[in-house]
């Protein structure tokens, strides 16, 4: 096998937690912390230590606002990270394309 | 090499997994359908004590109805968004709300047309039960591929209904009074969602525990 595309793999998106929310949030425009949270069952501390790597990546933009004087925040996919999470997928596709036995 | 090929394809299968999930509508559904359910049942026995018997008197009795029905499913589901910290709007709402739209428009057309219009004999006023039934059993059919998989089999639950209340009819000369249209109502609107309402309340995951 090509070791190349294993390589290439991106060690931000690898990693277990993020690539269950940068997943999650590849399906819908955008997400809250808390149902990201109760789905992934994470603690806030781990969540949030996430979403501030994929931030600090930009991959991911947080936005911040009130809804009926209660704390909202939302999380959505940023280009670079859509653009980020295709190439990964694509990279696991290549993966198991050049391992299937011929 | 194999271990490789059988990592990734564990990895897509979560990947896939968790992207499924995540589109799906995840609001608490058990009071939602208890408050509906009990409402049916009280809106069939009032609207038969009551004798409304006329067709327009039938038409716009249910009519308001399911306008309760809605506001209150709306207030539900603002109150759950709000206490979770979670829009109330999200897309997951946004999709449930698409799938149910047109099946729910053509009721309403149906039944605004029995109403304003004597002369449209398109569909009797008094056809009109078994027709909602079979349409909101469409509706929620639609709406469950966004939910969970007990809602199709509640849509299919009201198409059966539905569909049994049109061959009754075929059997039977003449056409359901409205006395007896508001026992079908309650029965099947209200009676199949305070049935699922108490199915889900014990067995939907609470909040927390997903």
């Amino acid at each position: 096998m090509n070791p190349e595309a294993f390589l290439q793999l991106d060690r931000v998106i690898h990693e277990k937690g993020r690539l269950a929310i940068m997943s999650m949030l590849a399906a819908a425009p955008e997400l809250s912390f808390t149902e990201m949270r109760d789905t992934l069952k994470m603690t806030d501390g781990n969540i949030t230590t996430h979403i501030r790597t994929l931030q600090e990546a930009g991959y991911l933009s947080v936005t911040k606002s009130f809804q009926n004087n209660r704390p909202l925040t939302t999380c959505s996919l940023t280009t670079a990270g859509k653009k980020a999470f295709t190439n990964y997928i694509n990279l696991l596709e290549e993966i198991i394309q050049q391992t299937k036995p011929k | 090499m194999a271990m490789e090929s059988n990592w990734a394809a564990e990895h897509l299968q979560v990947i896939r997994t968790l992207m499924e999930r995540s589109a799906l509508y995840r609001r608490a559904l058990a009071p939602i359908m208890t408050y509906n359910g009990v409402l049916g049942i009280v809106g069939g026995a009032v609207g038969w004590a009551a004798k409304i018997d006329s067709s327009r008197g039938f038409i716009g009795y249910w009519a308001g109805v399911g306008l309760a029905a809605l506001a209150g499913s709306f207030v539900l589901v603002r109150r759950q968004a709000l206490k979770e910290s979670e829009p109330f709007w999200s897309p997951p709402t946004r999709r449930v709300a698409q799938a149910l739209l047109p099946a729910l428009f053509v009721g309403s057309v149906a039944g605004l047309l029995a109403l304003l219009c004597p002369t449209w004999d398109f569909l009797q006023p008094r056809a009109l039960p078994p027709f909602w039934i079979l349409l909101y059993g469409c509706s929620l059919t639609g709406a469950g591929f966004f939910m969970h998989r007990g809602i199709k089999l509640l849509g299919w639950l009201f198409i059966f209904c539905g569909s049994a209340l049109m061959a009754t009819r075929c059997q039977t000369a003449g056409s359901l009074s409205s006395l007896n249209g508001h026992f079908v109502m309650g029965c099947v609107f209200g009676g199949l969602h305070l049935a699922s309402g108490i199915y889900l309340y014990f067995t939907e995951p609470r909040r927390n525990e997903t």
